[in-house]
């Protein structure tokens, strides 16, 4: 078996299913994998693949011209999930599409497309846990700033949905475990910013940044609550304990 | 007569109003896809945002508060009717649009609850959250989801001018009969509830063909498979177009804005008296079919005041009843069900132990088993274990190949409750006698430990620790 490495960048990924495809050992013999890996297998050889702008833009032209955009924002979604086997899934992905033309999607009879709707439902979800449970900080300047830390690398999924809900409003959401950041500044489009060391402690302090409104949340939030009808279980499937590291509502004075 | 009173602090008004509000069940902030504004705050999303769970497991996705808890009104379930001696407080319009607009921009919450006690009379109640709406959608640019409660009895320009502000409206019903209401609410009139319900569903009605949309609501597209659903056939709108509602202008349709774009909804309490199960949901289906009501909330009544004519203070609010409840209201909603298919006057509450969906298809073994790769949509659905997502998913895969129980699985289609009633390929999943009594069992055992978890859910089990369950510490 030939394994193609690479490491978790979207250029990088495209690149290496360009060199996999192109490499001619034969579509089964192949298999693409993600850096950093648990364990080398001795009987397998090993490719190390560096980004490529041109290879990548030889990917995304194929897909988007011989099959679809459709086809190929599926694979960019799919990119974004933590799951270990998500390049081979993308690298299959697209060995189904050239097959069965865009139909592919939907050919859930191949165990690959059954697990690329399950990665997209997963991703779907948790993009949708950050979009209700992400919590702003007003800081001193008026701006408002969140802090999550998704499994997935989500951010740019979560740009649009905030850009929209506050077009007005200059804001900023910080994935501390990516160490990455999408800005918004009033009134127009948001962009992503990758943070160094010193950038991300400073935006950190924005987080202790409480003011009454915070307060009064907490309030609320206990007193909405119906002693009579308590129930932790039903609290804690929907409301995930991973997901309430940056909640105010959860978080305890400091 | 009460003035509003300014001498507590926000934070205290916020604490007894929320704490008024509680019992008020719908918090959704769905119905209705509005893109953002530049130079406005918000949008809103049909499918609806939760931002977060409380203690007890409910939703909270919009700031749901009383205007007031001042009533004249006395209610014998109602904390807050003008008999109980209780903390009272009044949020002036600017304190509730500050509130609002602070928590939306914290992402807090996706929009505004607002319902309020009667102060004075139905009118001047109506006027000033009225008063409080206009200020949040013009002064504080408000674009995001706003659900009003309207006052029974107010007059019909002022629902109106609520209508236009907000993106639902709802008015309680609170009791589904005529004679539980007068005994338990007796400054309430059934009529004047039905009449304000009416007149919401005509102007909801006009609105919508005004702007070229057909009467009816949007309901989910399932629906248009099933032939046998509660929406297919068509009522009351169609027999009343002579005298929908559509007034004169006033100032508040210079803002442009449809006429509670996501519908109306309505709440009912239950076992606080004594209406079966199939009183409930047959009064949910003519809400659905006659008023065209987006939605019917069920509300297990907690005992809260000591009245002879009420269930004793700490008896158990009934969720198991509830939770059966909302059951069958999404088998109405969503699969075709229609009330006197599920329960009958003979049989008149649904059984505790298994779901009503369970129940109707163990009734119905005939029907059974389904094959998979040629069964058509409202069979499948009838299906325990496969919901409508689930319908999609076969319906799309049987186009490029047979469904095998495995990919059953992967669809996620819960085969432990389908696999008695299907088969793929002539086959079913293992051998299983199709009889009542076995399945019924079967079934039962399945749900035993989700029914206690409902019914008591402070008794869940939990893994011991020598340190908070035995009291022991470390010693340094």
């Amino acid at each position: 078996m030939h394994i193609f490495t690479c490491t978790r960048n979207y250029e990088a990924m495209l690149t290496c299913i360009y060199v996999a495809w192109a490499s001619g050992f034969g579509h089964k013999n192949i298999k693409l994998e993600l850096e950093p890996f648990g364990q080398y297998s001795i009987f397998d050889e090993y490719t190390h693949v560096d980004a490529d702008t041109a290879l990548a833009q030889k990917v995304m032209d194929a897909v988007n011209m011989k099959l679809s955009p459709y086809f190929y924002s599926e694979i960019a979604y799919i990119s974004m999930g933590y799951e270990e086997d998500v390049l081979d899934i993308m690298y299959r992905m697209m060995l189904y599409g050239f097959t069965y033309g865009n139909k592919a999607l939907n050919m859930v009879q191949f165990d690959e497309i059954a697990r690329y709707k399950a990665i997209r439902k997963r991703i779907g979800n948790e993009i949708c846990r950050f979009k209700e449970f992400s919590r702003f900080h007003r800081i001193e300047s008026g701006a408002y700033v969140a802090h999550i830390e998704p499994k997935s690398n989500l951010l740019l999924a979560l740009g649009p949905i905030f850009q929209d809900r506050m077009p007005s409003e200059n804001w900023m959401i910080v994935d501390d475990v990516h160490k990455e950041a999408i800005i918004h500044p009033i009134n127009q489009n948001f962009y992503l910013r990758i943070l160094n060391d010193e950038e991300l402690e400073n935006v950190l302090a924005s987080e202790r940044e409480n003011d009454e409104y915070t307060d009064m949340w907490k309030v609320f939030f206990e007193t909405i609550a119906i002693k009579e009808r308590e129930n932790p279980t039903c609290q804690n499937s929907h409301f995930p304990k991973w997901t309430r590291k940056h909640v105010v509502e959860f978080m305890k004075d400091s | 007569m009460y003035e509003i009173q300014n001498e507590m602090s926000l934070m205290d008004k916020l604490e007894i109003l929320g704490d008024a509000a509680k019992y008020d069940v719908a918090c959704t902030s769905s119905g209705v896809d509005r893109r953002g504004k530049e130079g406005f705050l918000g949008n809103s999303c049909a499918a609806g945002v939760c931002h977060a769970f409380a203690a007890d497991g409910r939703c909270i996705s919009l700031l749901k508060i009383l205007m007031t808890n001042h009533c004249v009104f006395d209610c014998k379930y109602c904390r807050n009717r003008s008999s109980n001696d209780i903390k009272r407080a009044t949020f002036t319009p600017d304190e509730i649009c500050d509130l609002t607009i602070e928590f939306y921009k914290r992402n807090y919450i996706e929009g505004l609850f607002l319902s309020s006690g009667v102060i004075n009379n139905p009118e001047y109640t109506m006027e000033k959250m009225c008063e409080t709406l206009r200020l949040l959608r013009t002064k504080y640019k408000f674009n995001g989801y706003i659900h009003v409660k309207a006052i029974p009895g107010a007059p019909q320009e002022l629902i109106y001018s609520a209508g236009l502000l907000a993106d639902r409206i709802s008015i309680n019903m609170e009791l589904p009969t005529k004679e539980s209401l007068s005994k338990l609410a007796p400054n309430k009139s059934f009529n004047n509830i039905f009449g304000s319900m009416g007149q919401i569903t005509d102007t909801i009605a006009a609105h919508r063909m005004a702007i070229g949309k057909d009467s009816r609501m949007e309901r989910s597209d399932i629906n248009q498979y099933l032939d046998n659903s509660i929406f297919s056939e068509k009522k009351r709108i169609e027999d009343s177009k002579k005298d929908l509602f559509l007034p004169a202008d006033i100032n508040d349709t210079k803002l442009k804005r449809n006429f509670a774009s996501a519908g109306q909804s309505t709440q009912m309490i239950i076992g606080a008296t004594n209406e079966s199960d199939y009183d409930l949901i047959r009064t949910t289906q003519y809400l659905y079919q006659h008023y065209d009501m987006k939605r019917v909330f069920y509300s297990g009544y907690v005992p809260l005041n000591d009245d002879p004519v009420l269930p004793e203070i700490g008896t158990p609010v009934p969720l198991l009843r509830e939770h059966r409840l909302y059951q069958a209201d999404w088998l109405l909603r969503y699969y075709g069900f229609q009330a006197n298919e599920l329960l009958s006057e003979k049989n008149p509450n649904f059984d505790e132990r298994i779901d009503p969906k369970c129940f109707w298809a163990i009734s119905h073994l005939e029907q059974f088993p389904v094959e998979i790769n040629t069964a058509s949509h409202d069979v499948l659905l009838r299906v325990p274990g496969i919901g409508p997502l689930g319908v999609k998913k076969i319906v799309s895969a049987r186009r490029y190949g047979s469904v095998t129980f495995p990919m059953l699985k992967k669809m996620g289609i819960v085969l432990k409750r389908a696999k008695y009633f299907i088969t793929c390929n002539g086959r079913m999943m293992e051998r299983i006698p199709i009889e009542e009594k076995f399945i019924l069992g079967q079934l039962a055992g399945l749900e035993e430990k989700k029914n206690k978890e409902i019914q008591k859910p402070e008794d869940n089990y939990h893994q011991m620790s020598l340190f908070t369950d035995f009291g022991m510490s470390v010693q340094a």
